[in-house]
Formats: C-alpha cells, sequence, structure tokens
C-alpha cells in the first residue's frame, strides 16, 4: 500500500467513531427508548443549528460571546508574553513572579469568578476578568519555559553584535521561543472559548452560555445541543485558524515530530 | 622570551605591562569554577595566561573538556572568570562587544529570520540605515559564496552554508577580534577545507586577530601563527608552538612542505604523550 | 537544619502573604460592600470549617470527584497508552478526541442532569468527561516516546502486547502519564466547582452562590479562599507523591528553571 491510499485508509478509519456515535445517537432516537423531550434525533438539532445561523438574535449572541472572548484573550496573551519573557530576563522579576505563579496556578479559576461579579459587575467586565485569569497562566508558563530554554549562543550573537540586553530580550529570545509561546496560546485559546461560555451558563442575560441554560429552564432540549455544537465548532475553527497562523509564523523553524 | 615564561604565572609587572602595550587580547590569569552538584566545584580553567597580538591567528587546541570553549566565552565576555581578567585593547572586558564576534560550533543562526535577516540583524538594530544594511549583507554573503541564497531559511541550507551565514553575520559588524568554537567542526571533510581556504583569503584581507578553537592538528597548523596547547583538569596551558610557515598560505604547496608535516607530526605527538598521562 | 528543610516553602507563604496585602489595600481603596478586606473574609474559614452542614458538602463534593479521577484513570490510561503503541488506534481516535476537546465538559450539567437525575451519577459523569481528555492525551504522549528497543527486547523474551503495555510500556510512560494527572487533578476541582455552580443543588460550588445570593460576602470570599487552597494543596501533595514515584526521572521544574 503506498502512503496517500495508506493516508486516505487512516483518515477514514478516524471518521468512523464520529460517524458511528452520530449513527448511535439517531438510532436510539429512532427506537424510541429514549422520548425526543430528552434526547431530540441529531437530525433536528443540527437544522436548528443552521436555522440558528440565520437568525440576528442568535448572531447578536455569538457576537457577545466571541468579544469577551477575543478581549480577555488578547489581553492574558499580552501581559502572559510579556512577564515570562521579563521573568527570563531578570532573576529579581522571576523571583517575585515565580512563586506567585506556583502559587495561583493551580487555583481553580472559576472560584473567583463570584468575587469578579462582586466587583466588576454582572455585565462583560467580570466574564472578560474570568477569561483572563484562566488563560493567563497557560500563556505564562509556556512563554517563561520556552525563552528559558533558548539556546544561549542565539542570545549571545545578538549581544556581541552589541545589541542591548532587553532589546535582545525581545527580539532574539522571544522569537526563538515562538513554538512554545504558540502552543500557550493555543491553549489558552482554547480554555478562553471554554470557560466564557460557562461564565454565561453560572450568570448572565446573554452569550451563547445563556441560551443554553435558558433552554434547560424551558425543557427545550433542542436548543440545549445548539449553543453546545455552536461553541463547539467555534473552539474547533479557532483552534485550526490559530494552527494555520503558527504554521505560518513557525515557517522557518525545523519541522516537529 | 621563551614560552614557558610566558605562561607563567609568576610574570614580573613590567614584563606584562610591555606585553600588554603590543597586545590586542591580553588573558591574564584567568581561573573558571563551576559549582557542581552537592557543593563542590569543578575547576575548569587554572591561571590562563596568554596574550595576541593584533592580527594574529591563534589556534587552541587540546583534548575534550578542557575549557577552551570556556575561554573563548570569558574573552567574548558571555561567561564571567572567577578570577584574573581580559583586557581588549587595553581594556578589561565586562561583557560582550561588538568588537570580538563569536562564531559556533552550532552555527546559532536565527531559525525565524532569512539568511539576508539574520546577516542584517546586528546592523538594523543598531540604527544602520535599512539599505546600507542590505548592500553591506549583500556584499558580504557574496563574499562568502552565498549570492542568491539572500531568502532562504536556515533550515534550508547546507552545514557549510549555515556556517557560512554565521561567519557572515558576525563579520557584518565589523569586529576586531574573531572568537571561533570549532566552526567547522560539524562539518564534512571537504566542505571542511572548502571553509579553511575561504576563511584564510577573508582574513588575509584585513588581518583580523582571530582566536580559533579546534580539534584538528592539521587544520590548527594550516591556519594559525601560533598553536596553544591546553591540557585538562584543570584546564592549563601546555605549550605554545610558533607555525613558522610562509603566508599566503596554499594548501597543496603546503602538504608538500617538510615543515608543515614536522609540525602536524611533533604536535600530534605530543597530545599523544599528553593523553597517555591520563590514562 | 529545620530552617533548610522549610526554606523551599518560604516563597509561596510569601506570595500568599503578598496577595493578601494586595487584597487588603484593595478593599481599602475601592470600600466596595462586594469585597470586604481579607482579614474579615478569613475568620469565616474557620466558621465554615467547623459547620457540620457546609464541611459535609465539601467532602461529599470531594468524594465525586474522587470517583471521576478514579473512574477517568481507569479507562483513560489504558486508551492512551494503546494509542501510543498502535497507529490503528490512533487514527481511529484522534479525530474523535479532538472533536471533543474544545467541547465545554461543565456545560454538559444541564443535559446530563435530564438524562440521570441530579444525584451523583451526573455530577461524577461529568467530572469524568472533564478529565479523561488530558489524560489520554498525556499517555498518548508517554506511551509514543517509548523507546522501540525497550520492546523488541521483551518481544524476545516472549513477552505478549498485553503484558508488555503493562510492565514496558507503563512505567516507561510513567514520568508523562503523571504528568496527565497532576493536569487532571486540577481539572476534577474545575469541573467539579463548575458544574456545581451551574447545576446549583449541592456541593461547594453550590455554597459559593448561596452565600452569594443571600448577600453574605465574607463567607463567599471564604469559600474561595478555600476552593483556591484546595487547589494548590492538591497539587503540591501531588508533586510529593510523583517525586517520591518517579525520583529517577527529570524533575519536571528543570523544564521550568532551565538555563538562561
Ligand atoms: N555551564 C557549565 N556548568 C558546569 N560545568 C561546565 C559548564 N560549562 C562547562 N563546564 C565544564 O567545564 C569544563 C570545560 O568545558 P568546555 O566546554 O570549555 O570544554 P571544551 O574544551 O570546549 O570541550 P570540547 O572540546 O568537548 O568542546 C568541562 O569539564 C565541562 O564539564
Ligand atoms: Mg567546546
Amino acid at each position: 500500500m503506498n502512503t496517500r491510499s495508506s493516508t486516505l485508509a487512516y483518515g477514514l478509519l478516524g471518521a468512523l467513531p464520529i460517524v458511528g456515535l452520530l449513527a448511535l445517537w439517531q438510532a436510539i432516537h429512532l427506537s424510541g427508548i429514549a422520548p425526543p423531550a430528552l434526547l431530540p434525533s441529531p437530525a433536528a438539532v443540527f437544522l436548528r443549528f443552521f436555522q440558528q445561523l440565520g437568525d440576528a438574535s442568535f448572531l447578536q449572541n455569538v457576537g457577545v460571546t466571541l468579544y469577551r472572548l477575543f478581549v480577555g484573550f488578547f489581553v492574558a496573551a499580552v501581559v502572559g508574553i510579556a512577564a515570562g519573557v521579563v521573568a527570563t530576563g531578570s532573576k529579581l522579576f522571576a523571583s517575585f513572579l515565580l512563586p506567585l505563579v506556583r502559587v495561583l496556578a493551580p487555583v481553580p479559576k472559576i472560584a473567583l469568578y463570584p468575587a469578579f461579579t462582586l466587583t466588576l459587575g454582572y455585565d462583560d467586565a467580570s466574564k472578560i476578568a474570568l477569561v483572563i485569569a484562566d488563560a493567563l497562566f497557560p500563556i505564562l508558563l509556556a512563554t517563561y519555559q520556552g525563552t528559558s530554554a533558548v539556546e544561549p549562543k542565539l542570545a549571545w550573537s545578538a549581544r556581541a553584535a552589541g545589541v542591548s540586553p532587553l532589546r535582545t530580550l525581545f527580539t532574539v529570545v522571544l522569537p526563538a521561543a515562538l513554538p512554545s509561546v504558540m502552543t500557550g496560546c493555543r491553549i489558552g485559546l482554547v480554555i478562553s472559548c471554554i470557560v466564557v461560555f460557562l461564565a454565561e451558563m453560572i450568570t448572565s442575560t446573554n452569550g451563547l452560555g445563556h441560551l443554553l441554560m435558558r433552554a434547560a429552564r424551558n425543557f427545550q432540549t433542542v436548543d440545549m445541543f445548539v449553543p453546545l455544537i455552536a461553541i463547539s465548532i467555534l473552539g474547533l475553527l479557532l483552534n485550526s485558524a490559530f494552527n494555520a497562523l503558527r504554521r505560518h509564523l513557525l515557517r522557518g523553524f525545523p519541522e516537529e515530530k | 622570551m621563551s614560552q614557558a615564561e610566558l605562561t607563567s604565572p609568576r610574570i614580573a609587572a613590567e614584563e606584562r605591562n610591555a606585553l600588554r602595550q603590543s597586545s590586542m587580547i591580553s588573558i591574564e590569569r584567568v581561573s573558571k569554577y563551576f559549582d557542581t552538584r552537592r557543593d563542590k566545584r569543578h575547576l575548569a580553567l587554572s591561571e590562563i595566561t596568554l596574550p595576541v597580538t593584533r592580527g594574529e591567528f591563534v589556534s587552541i587546541l587540546g583534548p575534550s573538556g578542557c575549557g577552551k570553549s570556556t575561554l573563548l566565552y570569558i574573552v567574548g565576555g558571555f561567561v564571567q572568570p572567577s578570577s584574573g581578567q581580559v583586557l581588549v585593547n587595553d581594556r578589561p572586558v565586562e561583557g560582550p562587544g561588538p568588537d570580538r564576534g563569536p562564531v559556533f560550533q552550532e552555527f546559532a543562526l536565527f531559525p525565524w529570520k532569512t539568511v539576508l535577516g539574520n546577516v542584517t540583524y546586528g546592523l538594523d538594530q543598531r540604527g544602520v540605515p535599512k539599505a546600507e544594511a542590505v548592500a553591506r549583507a549583500r556584499a558580504l554573503l557574496a563574499m562568502v559564496s552565498l549570492s542568491g541564497y539572500e531568502n532562504f531559511y536556515p533550515k534550508e541550507l547546507s552545514g557549510g552554508m549555515k556556517q557560512r551565514v554565521a561567519i557572515a553575520r558576525t563579520l557584518a559588524y565589523k569586529p576586531n577580534i574573531l572568537l571561533m568554537d570549532e566552526p567547522f567542526g560539524a562539518l564534512d571533510a571537504q566542505t571542511r577545507t572548502r571553509l579553511q581556504n575561504d576563511l584564510l583569503k577573508i582574513w588575509d584581507e584585513d588581518r583580523k586577530t582571530v582566536l580559533f578553537v579546534t580539534h584538528s592538528v592539521e587544520e590548527a597548523v594550516f591556519l594559525s601563527d601560533r598553536v596553544v596547547m591546553m591540557s585538562r583538569s584543570p584546564g592549563r596551558i601546555q605549550d605554545i608552538i610558533d607555525i613558522d610557515l610562509p603566508r599566503p598560505r596554499d594548501r597543496a604547496s603546503l602538504l608538500l612542505d617538510r615543515r608543515y608535516q614536522d609540525y602536524v607530526v611533533n604536535i600530534e605527538r605530543m597530545m599523544d604523550a599528553q593523553t597517555g598521562d591520563h590514562s | 537544619m529545620v530552617l533548610r528543610r522549610f526554606l523551599p516553602a518560604l516563597p509561596p507563604l510569601l506570595a500568599f502573604a503578598g496577595i493578601l496585602a494586595i487584597w487588603e489595600l484593595l478593599s481599602l481603596y475601592f470600600g466596595l460592600d462586594g469585597l470586604p478586606p481579607p482579614s474579615v473574609a478569613l475568620r469565616q474559614v474557620p466558621v465554615i470549617l467547623t459547620d457540620p452542614q457546609s464541611l459535609f458538602d465539601i467532602v461529599d463534593s470531594l468524594r465525586r470527584m474522587a470517583i471521576g479521577i478514579v473512574l477517568a484513570l481507569v479507562f483513560a490510561i489504558p486508551v492512551g497508552l494503546w494509542m501510543g503503541r498502535s497507529r490503528f488506534a490512533a487514527a481511529f481516535f484522534n479525530p474523535l478526541l479532538s472533536v471533543i476537546y474544545p467541547v465545554p465538559k461543565a456545560a454538559l450539567m444541564p443535559i446530563i442532569m435530564l438524562w440521570l437525575g441530579v444525584g451523583d451519577a451526573s455530577k461524577i459523569l461529568v467530572i469524568f468527561l472533564g478529565v479523561t481528555l488530558p489524560l489520554i492525551y498525556h499517555s498518548y504522549q508517554g506511551s509514543r516516546a517509548v523507546e522501540e528497543k525497550l520492546l523488541w527486547s521483551a518481544a524476545a523474551m516472549g513477552m505478549q502486547p498485553p503484558a508488555r503495555l503493562a510492565r514496558i510500556v507503563l512505567p516507561a510512560a510513567l514520568p508523562e502519564i503523571l504528568v496527565g494527572c497532576r493536569t487532571a487533578l486540577v481539572l476534577g476541582l474545575i469541573t467539579m466547582v463548575t458544574s456545581e455552580m451551574i447545576a446549583r443543588q449541592t456541593g461547594i460550588g453550590n455554597l459559593v452562590f448561596q452565600s452569594l445570593e443571600m448577600g453574605i460576602y465574607d463567607t463567599v470570599y471564604a469559600m474561595i479562599v478555600i476552593i483556591g487552597a484546595l487547589g494548590f494543596i492538591l497539587d503540591v501533595l501531588f508533586e510529593r507523591l510523583r517525586g517520591w514515584l518517579v525520583g529517577w526521572a527529570e524533575p519536571a521544574q528543570s523544564i521550568i528553571v532551565g538555563s538562561t
């Protein structure tokens, strides 16, 4: 078997469990074991999903979610990357930052959400704050680990050319650590996606998470699945968009296995 | 003055000053400890004293782990000595500077930059106008026979080409001193001789001061004015041999030259004797 | 000697003190009702921890979390190890896993409650789902990296494939699996708290929002401190266990500290 047809075969193999699960879902629905109020058919769910894509108020809720997600993620990325790089450059800063990270990283950030709602209100700000708190640490840690593992001779080459330590940090050490930084950002992005949805489920008056809770309160099962599918597809899209960006930015780096 | 006196720590003060005046690099009683596990210290370099005159090509030979790289890094200002000091142009080395350009065995190119971007990097950062930086980089790339590869990424080049880029990148900021740590160590024999010839040609143009670490006796003799032999545990200078061969040097005629052959054989004997002591 | 032993604990303690100081300053400066100073909030911590009802809620939450994580371990590690050693298994599971990856697991709570009711089963299932993926992923990475030659020599000794997985691949992949376990532990706690905040039935997460809605803000903050401390303590305990289990492998810190 040549490699191309074997790749195809393995691709089909991978589609098997996904298709199988959908088929199982449809079969359960058809067999009538579960009443439609508990388990709507996948066809009904996806039909509703595509209907909603043309619905202005649904899209508005998607927009609200995306806004919170992106603002939070970008703040987390900027702060996390800057702090991670500076910690590599300055032992003093690292000795402040690392113990803080050690204490705060394993804390379930969602527990801070009530505090955010109390201090920042029930609107966007508290949700953005939660996204920042959750996305910050993976990005910061990946940046710090990546930058502190950079081959010192790269930095030496810049310093020998007369470049200042600070400039070397941002023009050599940070780009050299880009593969690791990008991995941290990708994890942070998916976490942001998940956490904004959860925050909206806990307390909100708009956004995708709120749509799920509203449907749950009214026992509209089909509508409960739609926001879930929407946020998952959003996560997949963002993930693959990010991978494309990553491939472009890392085009000079040797391929990783 | 004999070599033994030169390396002796008890060198008279006036004499040392006299040396300094003619020296581009003056390594003075440099020692380096590394902290190893369990509060032990490892003496990597012990009381190294070595003056290097302007325009001199000096090679350092020695067994693996004797501290050749460490010594070069100290001269480069990348690593601080535990005691002693290095003077460059009569000023103590306090850190890296564009007067000393390193070339590493591992090339250390910036993988996210193209060949051109690698060579112009130092110039860009120091505010040299873009057009001027690019012009200088292109000239250097032509000098190392890499015209046409400006937009390649390092991963798309062979080892020999990578090292040419690294040399061009270092030459771009016009250092007076080149610190080369086994620059051709990772290359195959053929590429290696080509680059040795090229290096000599480049060096002949403006006669930079070169400290060149290598494991190859032939390479050291072929390139150098002096060969410094080091011994290990702790790293010390064992011997210094003047290579009295005419320049410009041509490989083919040198290989047939009796004096060249003698140098190589003698140095190899001395190194064998040294490793013999250890085993 | 004593000093030496406790020295490593000093920076985190200082960090904790620093966080409290910043909190105190913020609350002084803003004077918000919703941000009581830590000196007030922390006084509620012993109150909560001695109240039988809340203590029961907390322990009950932890019990469900433990069950969910153990079930996930039993399921995920063999799957991950198998994927790492078989191209077939990897090709079969990988696409499914990457589709499931961005689904917020705690968000399934309302749907699962529809099916399984409000009892333990739903809560345990959500925690199980929440921690399975990272466990599979890390076991997969660990088993993929196992030296081929180790397996060849085992095969040469006549060891059968399942035995090879258990006796060669599992120990060799253990350091990476334990990294997955560490993630799973924290993630299990997160999923538990989140799903309880969503379902508002019982447990720690529910306690927080109950006090929030009743306006007892110092209790809210005391609960936050307790949950945060739980995360930190579980992580520290696990690091201890990990160091003890795989002292031979590289300590995780070495990656973090590295060389500059
Ligand atoms: N950062 C470091 N920490 C601890 N020990 C070090 C460090 N760098 C070098 N050493 C030790 O110092 C000694 C000299 O090392 P160095 O790399 O200078 O040797 P070398 O002569 O260049 O060897 P080679 O020919 O293999 O390149 C070695 O024993 C090495 O183990
Ligand atoms: Mg070396």
